[in-house]
């Protein structure tokens, strides 16, 4: 099996830009979260 | 429950159980029965993925857990996304390429087979285990709040989880669990958008918040690193990570959901997807439970909300002292909302003074309040044999059961009920699989026709359940259930975690080392939860290290000689 044996996701072009997705999203929501905890505390 | 409450629940159940057994019925061959021929969609995985990981201890003990400590449990999930990725680009494309059933199998082609069975042995243990309360925690909380009999509860969950699994296998499985995922995030759904409704006159979503984060509800992030705390950023995105990379990644009740799938990249996608929505998912139903706190901050909550054990209390002699206790936690509760409405006043006045005076006054109400339960507690103590502290995992069906509106309540049982039978049947089947496939098959009985061993694995699928029934009718009660599920998890997957990575990533190991070196963390994990105060979601971490630690100390010593 090769890289070429994988399909590339939907959406995007590479699977490293999926992959850069869903990382983003984690870091958004960690730090959504700590300006919420901040704001009312 | 009304005659409609017990129509949504009977129909739903019946509607998801009908269609799992109807779609799977053409299930004859080991690829089928254990690997649902390979035709399973993206989005179907990662259903199956969130809905087997989410217990119904899910959708009872986390709202508790937001309602007592607040939202911090959140930080449990942040390495989770994290893990995802890690899987996608490693353990898949392996998975494929052996072309395995279960992830113990590849342990054989890498290392030897005293690895892969040791492995397969400490899953079935641990999952074994676990599975016993999976079953028997809804059972409980269900029994205790509707006074529905614990046995025939017990019963009714593993045996209808038990008759789908064994006709359908892995494709029932997958097929009912998307549709149990969908009534549990639409259940949760209309749960948040009903409490919001039930707040008293002019308390909205927004003043909701203010009150929680005056009480310290909304503590989403804590940045202190402290390894004897269970939640901080750091546990979370550390301890998190490494118990999210073992269970989804070597915890066969996972891996066989994903190994149905089309193609390498659906798979992938799969995974990916519960690594998008878990963490949201997981922030509402910690959010309903802040919501239900905001609730009681303006209706009186009972003193104890295990029902059922403060019953005991007041038919005993101590009655007098429980009634004394109620009474002074109303005055608590009157005391709290007045301080509750004037902190919101006080916010719409722009007024820092009272506001901060309200702050310290729902801060003392609180303590009294706190100080009042936990005399309670030792009431409920004296009056209770072998009994769970821990109220909280009552707090929201109790919410449910007695603020929702007729109809509602059905939905809402329903979510606790699908995603029990879930999670289970994911364990069963996994269970199963992993008997046959790295056990039977391999090891007692290994030249028999596919019909045979689909035959066997119907009949380990039946064993399975019983064992697990049994040990739920036998079940002593926990500290806090979703906790036990978790540490229980924990204190077998930081080993299985320590041989998949010496077996993934360090190509110098060989089999022999890392066995005795798996064998040695498994009793030096025993020993850190029997004698140290080291936060569980550590145990993941040290297992991981220790297992490749000592198995390169060991290697030389047990090289034999050319």
């Amino acid at each position: 099996m090769t890289k070429g044996d994988i399909d590339p996701p939907p959406f995007f072009k590479s699977w490293t830009a999926m992959y850069g997705l869903v990382l983003g999203v984690l870091a958004a929501l960690i730090l959504l979260f700590y300006l919420i905890t901040v704001s009312y505390s | 429950m009304s005659g409609l409450d017990w129509g949504v629940l009977v129909g739903t159940i019946a509607v998801i159980v009908l269609y799992g057994i109807w779609k799977s019925r053409k299930t004859q061959h080991m690829a089928s029965y254990l690997r649902a021929d390979n035709t399973e969609r993206w989005w179907m995985m990662g259903l199956s993925v969130m809905a087997t990981q989410a217990s119904a201890i899910t959708f009872l003990s986390t709202p508790g857990q937001a309602f007592d400590d607040g939202m911090r449990f959140i930080q449990f999930y942040f390495g989770l996304p994290l893990a995802m990725v890690v899987l996608s680009v490693t353990a898949i494309p392996i998975y494929y390429r052996l072309k395995v059933y279960t992830a113990y199998e590849y342990l054989e082609s890498r290392f030897n087979l005293k690895t892969r069975s040791l492995a397969a042995l400490l899953f079935l243990l641990q999952r074994g285990l676990s599975t016993g309360i999976t079953i028997y925690a809804p059972a409980i909380i269900l029994s205790a709040i509707l006074g529905w009999n614990l046995t025939g509860t017990i019963l009714f969950i593993g045996v209808i989880v038990t008759y789908y699994t064994v006709v359908g296998g892995t494709k029932a499985v997958s097929q009912t669990q998307r549709l149990q995922m969908a009534v549990m995030l639409g259940g949760m759904l209309a749960a948040a958008v009903v409490v919001v409704q039930m707040l008293p006159a002019g308390v909205g979503f927004s003043e909701a918040m203010a009150v929680a984060g005056s009480s310290g509800k909304l503590n989403l992030v804590d940045l202190r690193f402290d390894p004897n705390d269970r939640y901080n950023l750091w546990s979370g995105l550390i301890g998190g990570f490494f118990l999210s990379l073992s269970y989804f990644g070597t915890d066969q009740s996972q891996v066989g959901r994903y190994l149905g799938g089309e193609t390498i990249a659906q798979s992938r996608l799969g995974l990916l997807m519960n690594g998008l929505v878990k963490i949201p998912m997981q922030f509402l139903i910690l959010l309903v439970g802040v919501l239900v706190f905001v609730f009681y901050q303006f209706y009186q909550p009972p003193l104890y909300f295990n029902q059922q054990q403060a019953a005991n209390v007041v038919a005993s002699a101590a009655a007098p002292a429980w009634h004394k206790l109620e009474a002074d936690g109303e005055q608590a509760f009157l005391r709290k909302k007045q301080a509750a409405l004037q902190l919101l006043e006080a916010q719409k006045a722009n007024d820092e003074v009272a506001e901060a005076e309200a702050q310290t006054k729902m801060r003392q109400a609180e303590e009294t309040r706190k100080a009042l339960r936990a005399e309670a507690q030792e009431l409920i103590k004296t009056h209770n044999q072998g009994t769970d502290l821990k109220d909280t995992d009552y707090v929201f069906l109790t919410f449910v059961t007695t603020q929702f509106p007729k109809g509602l309540v059905g939905l809402l049982l329903a979510v606790v009920l699908c995603a029990a039978m879930g999670s289970t049947a994911s364990a069963f089947n996994s269970l199963a699989s992993t008997s046959v496939v790295d056990v039977y098959k391999r090891s007692v009985r290994p030249n028999a026709t596919d019909e045979h061993y689909v035959r066997a694995s119907r009949w380990f699928t039946v064993g399975w359940g019983a064992v697990s029934i049994f040990f739920a009718l036998f079940a002593s009660q926990l500290e806090n259930l979703i906790q036990a599920v978790n540490i229980l998890g924990s204190l077998f997957y930081g080993t299985i975690l320590g041989i998949f990575i010496a077996a993934f990533y360090v190509r110098k190991l060989q089999g022999n080392a890392v066995f005795w070196a798996a064998v040695l963390t498994q009793l030096l994990i025993f020993g850190l939860y029997l004698f140290t105060p080291i936060a569980y979601l550590w145990y993941n971490l040290i297992g991981v290290v220790l297992v490749v630690g000592l198995a390169f100390l060991l290697q030389p010593l047990l090289r034999k000689p050319a």
